[in-house]
């Protein structure tokens, strides 16, 4: 499966960027396309009808994929300004995330895991300008990043990996089942 | 009463801007209302360079200052926009300036919900550990329908909107004072009274009593400031007219908070010259308020040579300079100073002027203490670099005499 997967940090170092840099080495089988965001300028509405070339690049790698993953590191409980403005950025004059099946995930050197960041994000993404589908049946949240996540960018813990395995499988499911239903409804609607 | 009112949107058009100034002219007999912008802070990374920072360092130095904040948030995909987070993620990285800063939060949207999903939102992000502010909590105000609810010249016209507006923020201004009350009857120190006013101390040299200690700082004709062993601003002395304004509100602050981004590279790097004890004394001769002024920076140390710290001594050398001018120190004895020795000796003449040390006894450029010798003493970039090593005055990367005046005078400068 063709896979976007955004990491929700400008920061140089983070162990978001890593883990999804994981993930696309480890799940070979698909295709995971690691979307950096350090390039993405602070949102701004004055851009009317017209988007920055870096984002008409994310905006391309998301439209094309077959499903999204998001990894959200939590800044003041909250997801981080240079997330929410990608967010902005894809909910105004593209829309590339609607209709798109979505997984939240996130790690964090806290004990949280980025929890709340993740829940706020959720929130997010359904708000009507975006319109994304979120999958709910697992929750990945990863507290301890640094001790987990090795200086090669490798998950040191099995549990962590083998949870993992089962959250992609679980998402990949879904995010067939919602692409079938909204291929129905634009046949549908036609 | 000094309010910061935040705009947080950097779209060039929004009704929160409208509100805010509303407000502003509004309630102006009840508080001085700053509208602040925050389209002009570069957007928040930890890998920014201090270099960038200068537009952050401002808002701090408003914010730290300001008796309350007012954050007016739109809504953006059920969240406040990037811009204004980004904007708190300042406000709470490697600082504490909203730490109990009363806080007020309000919104306008076009739509009926009124940005009431986004305050909610904001409310969250004020009460998080890293923000630590003294929320107001109720007081909603929610303004939807937004073009319908302001008038074209601006006016909010929706009556039962005004009410509440008018109701929470009298709710706002009693919320701060409540809080200005607490501080001073216990938490704040005193500016005027030095704590344990009855107290002395015994010199090896004398006993001075806590109030003295604190009067001849206040009367000699030249400001002290203490940076710590720890890279803190510790205290400064306090004296009417200083050169540079200090507030207490920056005491407690690192080297990198209570100075301009631009000036603190060269700061540290005295502070570390002293600390690693390989210079005890920069000087900086320049023009600040109008005058000849004299900033010198002392290493503190204990008899052992061990670093306490950094002094700052500031002080206005134009009455010196008028008096050397008018030939105050000529041989030919027409001042108060050589008068009693009636000497063409200069030798002579320059002690009895230093009375209570005998310092520049040695007129030879070994001694570190006269001026021949440190003004050569600086690093290299003192004399291309605007530094004020104890709390940053200025913020200009370079600076040559004269436009330190514009720049030195209060520690808020650059506005």
């Amino acid at each position: 499966m063709k896979i976007a997967a955004i990491a929700g940090s400008n920061a140089n170092h983070s162990y978001n960027r890593m883990l999804l840099e994981f993930m696309a080495r480890h799940f070979s089988d698909d295709d995971i396309d690691v979307i950096d965001i350090r390039q993405v300028p602070m949102f701004n509405e004055n851009y009317k009808g017209k988007i920055p070339e870096v984002v008409a690049d994310i905006d391309r790698r998301v439209s094309s994929a077959d499903a999204v993953i998001i990894a959200s590191p939590e800044y003041n409980h909250s997801i981080t300004s240079a997330l929410k403005s990608v967010v902005e950025w894809l909910s105004y004059e593209v829309h590339p995330l609607e209709d798109k099946p979505v997984m939240i995930i996130g790690a964090s050197t806290h004990e949280q895991g980025s929890s709340r960041s993740q829940v706020q994000l959720r929130d997010i993404l359904i708000s009507p300008g975006v319109n994304a589908y979120i999958f709910q049946n697992e929750e990945f949240f990863m507290s301890d990043a640094a001790n987990i996540i090795d200086k090669d960018g490798n998950i040191t813990n099995e549990m962590t990996i083998s949870f993992l395995e089962k959250c992609v499988r679980e998402f990949k499911h879904y995010a067939k089942a919602i692409n079938q239903m909204v291929a129905e409804k634009k046949e549908a609607d036609k | 009463m000094k309010i910061l009112a935040l705009v947080g949107t950097n779209a060039k058009f929004s009704y929160n801007r409208i509100l805010l100034r509303y407000m502003k002219k509004h309630f102006r007999q009840m508080a001085d209302i700053e509208i602040q912008e925050i389209d002009k802070l570069p957007a928040f990374s930890v890998d920014t360079p201090l270099s960038e920072q200068t537009e952050v360092w401002k808002l701090k130095q408003k914010v730290k200052t300001a008796d309350g904040i007012i954050f007016s948030t739109p809504e953006y995909d059920h969240g406040i926009p990037a811009a204004l987070k980004s904007t708190v993620e300042w406000l709470s990285y490697h600082t504490n300036v909203l730490k109990h800063k009363p806080t007020m939060v309000v919104g306008v949207s076009y739509g009926r919900q009124a940005s009431a999903r986004s305050q909610v939102q904001m409310r969250q992000i004020l009460m998080s550990p890293d923000c630590d502010t003294n929320l107001l909590p109720g007081n909603e105000v929610l303004i939807g329908n937004a073009s319908h609810s302001f008038s074209k010249d601006g006016r909010l016209v929706n009556d039962q909107m005004r009410d509440n507006l008018e109701e929470c923020f009298t709710h706002f201004v009693e919320y701060i004072q409540v809080f200005e009350k607490v501080n001073k009857e216990g938490l704040d120190m005193s500016v005027k009274q030095p704590t344990i006013s009855e107290a002395y101390i015994n010199f090896p040299t004398g006993r001075l009593t806590l109030k003295e200690v604190q009067q001849i700082f206040s009367t000699i004709p030249f400001e002290l400031d203490l940076i710590d062993s720890t890279d803190h601003f510790a205290w400064y002395s306090d004296k009417p007219n200083r050169e540079h304004v200090r507030n207490v509100a920056s005491l407690g602050e690192t080297v990198q908070e209570c100075h301009p981004p631009k000036a603190v590279p060269v700061v540290m790097k005295i502070i570390n010259s002293f600390r690693n004890g390989e210079q005890d004394v920069v000087t900086r001769p320049l023009w600040m308020n109008g005058h000849r002024s004299l900033i010198q920076y002392y290493a503190l140390r204990d008899v052992n040579g061990h670093y306490l710290g950094t002094i700052e001594f500031t002080g206005s050398v134009e009455y010196i300079l008028n008096l050397f001018e008018n030939g105050a120190w000529s041989t030919d004895g027409n001042t108060g100073a050589s008068k009693h020795e009636d000497s063409a000796d200069n030798q002579v003449a320059e002690e009895s002027v230093d009375a209570s040390t005998g310092a520049s006894e040695s007129n030879d450029n070994d001694d570190t203490t006269t001026p021949s010798t440190t003004v050569t003493a600086p690093v290299s970039t003192t004399e291309t670099e605007s530094t004020d090593a104890t709390t940053g005055a200025s913020d200009s990367g370079s600076v040559d005499a004269n436009d330190e005046e514009a720049d030195a005078t209060t520690g808020a400068s650059e506005n």
